[in-house]
Parts: C-alpha cells; structure tokens; sequence
C-alpha cells in the first residue's frame, strides 16, 4: 500500500490520547489555579524535592528561634529592669553616705536602716523571676539565687558573720563591749575576716543558690550566647557587703569613730558594687542588642527564603489563564475534529 | 471458442466476486478489531481466460509490529516501576502543602518534615528547658519521626510484597499465553504444510506475542517451516517447537532483609542479580526492578536515617570510666549497642523513642534535658540545675553535625542527618519524576508504532467501499453477460 494509506481505525481514534492528555493537563491546572502552587510538586520539583525541603525546614527553623527569642528578650529585659534598679538604689545609698555625719543624732540608727533597706531590696530584686524562672540564677534558675538574709529563722549569713564578729572581737555588735573596738581595728576586721564572707565557697554557701554558669541559648542558626547573668556576679557581692556592713554594725554599740570607719569602708565597697553592677548592665543591653539584631536578620533572610521557596512551589497565574485558554481551545478543535472525521465516510455518499 | 467456454468463464467470475467479497466482508467487520491485518484475494488469470483466486493473503508488516511489541514492552516495565514509586512517593509528599507559619507543626509525614519538625521541638525546648509540657512536644515528635520512619519502611515493603504478587500473576499470565502460542504455532505449521488458509491463525499469533510482550520483553525469529520461536529480550529460549516453564516461587511476606525469588525459565533465572541473561523490558522486569533494586534502595536510606537518628541522640558516658555510648531519645528493639552503619538493615522498622523518656510509658521527660536515660552515668546534668541547657544543644548541634553513612544505600557517606534525610526525598521523588517521564515517553512510542503498524496493515472503509462498489459492478456486467449468452442460445434452440 502507499504511504498515504490511513486505516480507518487509526482515523477514529488519533485525536483520542490527545484529548485525554489535554483533559489530565486541564485537571491539574484547575488544582493549581485553586491552590496557586503546582499540582504534584514532587513530581514537579524531582531531585530539588531536598533542596525545597531543607529551605522550608530552615524557614521553620527561624520561625522556632524568632519566638524562643521572645523568651530570651523577656528574660533579659527583667534582668536589665533589675539591675537598673540595684544601681539606683545604691547610688541613694552613696548619696546619704556622703551626707551623713557620726555626729547628728541617731547617726547610728540611720546608717543601720539604711542599709537593711538596701540589703532587702538587693535581695528581693536579684530573685526577680521572668517566665516562672529566676533570672540571676545562672542555669540554677528554679531556685531563688539569693538567700533572704533577714530570715525568721537566723540565716547562715548572718549567723556566720556574727561568729567571724565574735571571733575577732569576743563579743557582739550589740554588746555594750564592743564599744571599746576601734577604727583601725574595725577597718581590718572588714576587710579581713568579714570581707571573706562575701567570696568564694562563703558566697556560694551562706548567700547564694545562683550557678556560675549562665543560661545559653541559640539565637540564631549556629549563634548561642548566654542569655543571663548571675548572682555571683562582683557587683552582687560588693552591694551585699557594704549593706550589710551598714545593716550590722550601724546601729550597733560601737564609738563613732568605729562607725565612721565602717560608714567610709561601706561607701567605697558600693562605690565599687554600682560600677561592677553598670557593667553587668551593660553586657545585658549588648546581649539584648545582639537578640533583636538576630531577630531582624532572621526576618530578611526568612523573607529571602520564603521568595525562594515561592519560586519552586507557586505557578504563574498568568501563565496558567493562558495555558486554560489554549488548552480548552486544543480540546475543543479536537472535538470539532473527531465529529468531523466521523461524517467523512464514503457510505454517506453512495445512494441507496 | 464456444458459447460454453463463456459460460465457464462466467462461472469463474462469480466465483472470485464472491471471494473477493468474501474478504471485503471479513476486512469490514474488523475494521476496528486492534490488530487486525487487512486479507486481500489476490486473482489470476486462468487457463481458459477466466479469472481464479489464488491465494488470500495477510498484509503484515513484521517490522512494525516487532517494533510495536518491543515499545510495548518498554511501556509495560516503566509503568511497573512508576506505579511503585508513586506509591511511595505518597509517603514523603509533603512538598504539596505551602509552608506554614505555625512553626512548629507541618502537614505531611516524610522522615525529612518530621526530623525538621523536632529540631523545632528541640529549639523551643531549648529556650525553656524546665518547661515539661515544652519536653513533652519533643518526645511527640521524636514519636511522629519514628513513626514516619516505620511507616516509610512498612511502605517500601508492602510495595514489594505487591511487586512480588503482581509477578507472580505476570508469570501464570506468560505461561498461559505461552501455551496458547503453542497451539496457534502447531495449527499455522500444519496448515502451511496442507495448503489451507491460516490468515485468522496468523492474526491469533501476533495479538498474542503483542499480549506476551507486555509482560516480558521477547525477540522473535520466524522458521522457514512457519513456526516462530521466541525469545526474552535477555536472550532465554522462551518458545522453539515447545513451549518453556517459566517458574517462579512467591514470597507473601517482605522485611529489609527479605530476597526475593528470581523467575527462572527452565532454571535460567531471568530476573535478580544472580540472573546470567536479565531480561530488560516487559512489566516483569519493571517489577523486579522494583522489587529488587529500587525498593530495597529506599528501604536502605531509611535504614540509614534510623541508624543514623540512634546514633546522633546518644549518650555518652559522663562518669568517665570509660562506658560505652547508649541510645538515648531513640532506640530500636532489642538494642544492647549503637548500630554500626553497615548494619542498620531493618533499623527503620524497628526504631522507636525510648520509653524512659515517654511519659506515655512512664517515662520521664526531664531526661531527655539532663540526661541519665541509660543510668546515672550518663547524667550531663549532673547539680539538676533547672536552666541547664548543654544536653539540649548537644542533641539540636548532632543533627546538623556530619556523621558516617552506608555507601550501599546510595548517597553521600558523609552528610548531616537533616542533610541526608533531605537527599533521600531528593531521589525518591527524582526516581518518580524520571520514571513518570519515561511512561508519558514510552506511551506516546507505543500509539506511534500502533498507528503506523495500523496504517501499514489496517483496513480503510473507504478503500474497501470502493472495492465493493467494483465488485457490484463487475457481477452486474456478469450477469447481464449470462443473461445476453443465454439469450444467444435460446435464440439458438427456437431457430434450431
């Protein structure tokens, strides 16, 4: 036969897989003009399925450490709200130390309650919490970091600055003996014995329950950094120290002499706490800048991946009103063409 | 010349007009049989100048059609493997749902989806470690990370118990088709021998090896005698005067670790590795591709992700006497040890999340912060301070760190356990793109070769319209001839 011979099964039915193939296309493209991204993106993006994969795992991955950052900011902002706190407390306790003077009346008596207010706002601050966790508790932060140091019950701290008092001198402040304790005598005791009570395993034993180690986090991906301070910071412990010296020896029998001893020694030792307790103040503003610098960054980049994933998962709509039309177009011609194709017979032409 | 000699070729005349309609008649009514080649009555011219018919012959193409049958089977094999492979693509179509905003949860059940899903877990429980309903969250989706990991493996597996069937009735179907070959073959020989019009016969032989070549790739060679032998395209006698055995043991039940059976033909395995002659088309080969080679490859990478998840959560010893490291949020069953990567086998089906951190089983969710799931020397956490964090980011740090992987499975040997899981999505859905393509390719093949093979062999109504209108013409004129001689010997007779 010649090579333009066509068989008239062929004839019927060579639009057939083309209309079926033009109505599977039709079907996807109703999904993906409905949910604007390819119908079977597997099938789609093939071996890039990881690739898209892993930039939506990383744009998840943001999402977690923006709103973890939200903790860490809380957290952080408490801890600044409280140190500033400590700091201006103890710059008033600076202040009414430099105006006082052994020589008024209840000179004693002032020095005294002004320190034992400053040592329970200390301490009521320094156990400030922010999400039901103590934010100057180092990782220890399910315990209250320092101890209450006016306790019903007599607390180590003091118990063990009574018997270093007792030790050096032989009597209490409150006893009428101690009297005879002079200036020089009280400046060494508090920076001996009683100085030692504020360091080392005294601090950690008697004052605080705070770790050393501070609570990290990860900020950013590959960015962790410590998103607390703690109560054994120096500042801490110079403020402790100077209050208490006022708290314990203010209103106590001791001369004048001794008194202006102590009064002079608690102001240098506060002197020292405000600025060790600025600096403490100043790593937690960096700290909290380094958190909203992470969160703005992972927002432009969240941006960026969020374009890139669009551009592997979502279909141009212009492109698919364009593809409808010319499909439903090719779909209706081949129609038009198979009802054609079936008049062309010779039958119909032959009278009978 | 006489009147009666006239009268003979007429005879004749209407004798061919019948067989030529004859063979218009089968050609119409089969206009749109698949495969039907149109018969032509071919006629000469016979001694005393009548016309005979001399033989009905098949229009064949033999080219076309081995080329019809050999797309045919290229089609069937990838189709096997497509539809497999969309199966299990199913398992880690995740990519179809927009990436959500909530964070911490994502539609879709792939190893990779949920490995991400608990490295969020992880993040958040990072920021609040004392948070136990935080905890919690992460021994969820460690949960939903094993169980994906199961189900992904009880897929692989299920596929492969479904290819194993699907062989089977492949192989029942061959060796039924082949044994109808056989008769039709028998039949054809026997007719050529004896003279007698085997047409029909002939059509029967070829929609069978069109049939045959679905289910395996075959090469034929046509004897002088007739008979046609077949071959599988590896190679393997299938058909030569006898018919072959193809045989095939099924195995119903399918693990990691499960072999499946070769189909052999008369103890020649034709489908495995140990195959000496592979056959490389038909659906069977798609099946035992699948069932051999791409299934078990997948089932591998899992193995490899749940190797790899036991190993990267581990504990090691903290009391320094030197233990060795345990599996820590995930374990397998009956773990005594960390798995080597050469022998995870099966390790997808059998992890799970270690109990003593499930507070479902009574476990203890603050373990998985401190550390201790294997005892106290393997506590990182060793004050129980509440903000204690380093464990947390050990873990978050181990699956983004690079660790050792069975190059039997595929891909990279050395990757991050996110990276890894990410790759194997990768391929999966790469294998189903390519064999998806290859089945829209080999389809389009397939009506290409048909419509060409019909064009070269089919029938065309107009054609055959034609024909009979010459027919009708042509007994027309014969009759009016036996009517116009009769008439001259009437005339005869009434003048005698």
């Amino acid at each position: 036969m010649s090579a333009s011979f066509v068989s008239t099964s062929y004839l019927g039915t060579a639009l057939l897989p083309s209309i079926a193939q033009t109505q599977s296309q039709l079907t996807a493209l109703e999904v993906e003009s409905s949910t604007g991204q390819y119908a079977d993106l597997g099938l789609q993006l093939g071996d890039q399925s990881g690739y898209e994969l892993s930039l939506k795992n990383q744009n998840e991955l943001m999402q977690t450490l923006t709103s973890g950052n939200g903790l860490v900011t809380t957290s952080l902002k408490t801890s600044q709200t409280a140190l500033d706190s400590i700091r201006s407390s103890a710059q008033s306790v600076t202040q009414s130390l430099t105006s006082w003077t052994s020589t008024e009346v209840n000179s004693g008596a002032t020095l005294q309650s002004v320190g034992a207010n400053a040592l329970q706002s200390l301490i009521a601050t320094a156990n400030s919490t922010a999400n039901g966790q103590y934010v100057f508790g180092g990782i220890n932060s399910s315990v209250a970091p320092i101890a209450d140091y006016f306790s019903s019950t007599t607390s180590a701290a003091k118990t063990a600055i009574d018997a270093a008092f007792q030790t050096a001198f032989g009597c209490l402040p409150t006893d009428p003996a101690a009297s005879a304790i002079t200036a020089s005598q009280m400046q060494s005791f508090l920076s001996g014995a009683f100085a030692n009570e504020f360091s080392g395993a005294n601090w950690t034993g008697n004052w605080s329950s705070a770790s050393s180690v501070n609570t990290s986090a990860q900020i950013a991906p590959g960015e962790t950094i410590d998103t607390s301070t703690n109560a054994n910071q120096s500042g801490f412990q110079q403020l402790a120290q100077g209050y208490t010296m006022l708290a314990e020896f203010g209103g106590s029998q001791l001369s004048s002499a001794a008194q202006q001893a102590v009064a002079s020694a608690a102001n240098s030792m506060i002197t020292q706490g405000t600025t060790s307790i600025t600096e403490t103040e100043a790593g937690v503003g960096a700290t909290l800048q380094r958190v909203t610098d992470a969160n703005s960054s992972m927002s432009s980049q969240m941006t960026i991946l969020e374009t890139q994933i669009g551009n592997l998962d979502n279909v141009d709509s212009a492109a698919i009103a364009t593809k409808l039309n010319t499909l439903s177009t090719q779909l209706q011609t081949a129609y038009q063409l198979t009802a054609q194709l079936q008049k062309l017979s010779l039958a119909q032409y032959i009278p009978t | 010349m006489s009147l009666s000699a006239a009268y003979n070729i007429i005879n004749s005349a209407f004798l061919s007009n019948a067989a030529q309609s004859a063979a218009i008649s089968s050609n119409i009514s089969n206009a749109s049989t698949p495969g039907y080649s149109r018969e032509v009555a071919n006629l000469v011219t016979n001694s005393y100048g009548g016309s005979d018919v001399a033989s009905v012959t098949r229009e064949t193409n033999a080219a076309l059609l081995e080329q019809v049958n050999a797309s045919t089977s290229q089609a069937a094999s990838e189709q096997a493997l497509a539809k497999g492979l969309t199966t299990l693509a199913q398992t880690v179509s995740d990519s179809a749902t927009s990436s959500s905003t909530s964070g911490s949860t994502k539609n879709g059940n792939s190893p990779s989806a949920m490995l991400a899903n608990l490295q969020d877990a992880l993040t958040t429980y990072e920021a609040s470690p004392s948070n136990v309903v935080v905890g919690q969250a992460v021994v969820t989706a460690a949960s939903s990370l094993a169980s994906s990991l199961n189900s992904g493996s009880a897929a692989v597996q299920q596929v492969r118990e479904q290819a194993d069937s699907d062989m089977a009735s492949s192989v029942s179907t061959i060796n039924s088709l082949l044994n109808q070959f056989s008769q039709v073959n028998a039949t054809i020989v026997s007719g050529l021998a004896t003279g007698a019009n085997v047409n029909s016969a002939q059509g029967t032989r070829d929609s069978i090896l069109t049939q045959l070549s679905q289910q395996i790739g075959i090469s034929t060679v046509a004897n002088p005698n007739g008979s046609t032998s077949i071959y599988t395209d590896g190679g393997v006698t299938l058909f030569n005067v006898t018919a072959q055995t193809v045989s095939f043991t099924p195995t119903t039940t399918y693990t990691a670790s499960t072999t499946g059976n070769a189909v052999t033909v008369d103890g020649v395995p034709i489908t495995g590795a140990s195959s000496p002659m592979p056959i490389h088309s038909g659906a069977l080969a798609g099946l035992a591709n699948l069932r051999d080679t791409v299934a078990p490859q997948y089932q591998a990478q899992l193995d490899q992700i749940a190797g790899g998840l036991v190993n990267a959560f581990a504990e090691n010893d903290q009391s320094g006497s030197g233990l060795a490291s345990l599996p820590g949020l995930f374990t397998y069953s009956g773990a005594t040890s960390l798995p080597a990567t050469t022998a995870m086998t099966g390790l997808a089906a059998s992890i799970e999340v270690n109990p003593a951190v499930d507070p479902t089983q009574g476990g203890d969710v603050s373990l998985l912060q401190n550390g201790g799931i294997n005892g106290a020397n393997y506590t990182y956490n060793t004050t129980g301070a509440a903000g204690y964090t380093g464990r947390i980011q050990q873990m978050i740090a181990s699956t983004s760190a690079t660790q050792p992987f069975d190059a039997g499975a595929g891909l990279a040997t050395s990757d991050s356990l996110s990276d890894y899981a990410n790759t194997s999505v990768s391929w999966l859905q790469s294998q189903n793109q390519q064999a998806t393509n290859q089945v829209d390719y080999q389809n389009s093949v397939v009506s290409q070769a048909t419509a060409a093979l019909s064009n070269a062999t089919g029938v065309n109504l107009d054609t055959e319209l034609t024909n009979m209108l010459n027919i009708e013409n042509s007994y027309t004129t014969t009759a009016k001839l036996l009517t116009t001689v009769n008439n001259m010997f009437t005339a005869l007779i009434n003048a005698a």
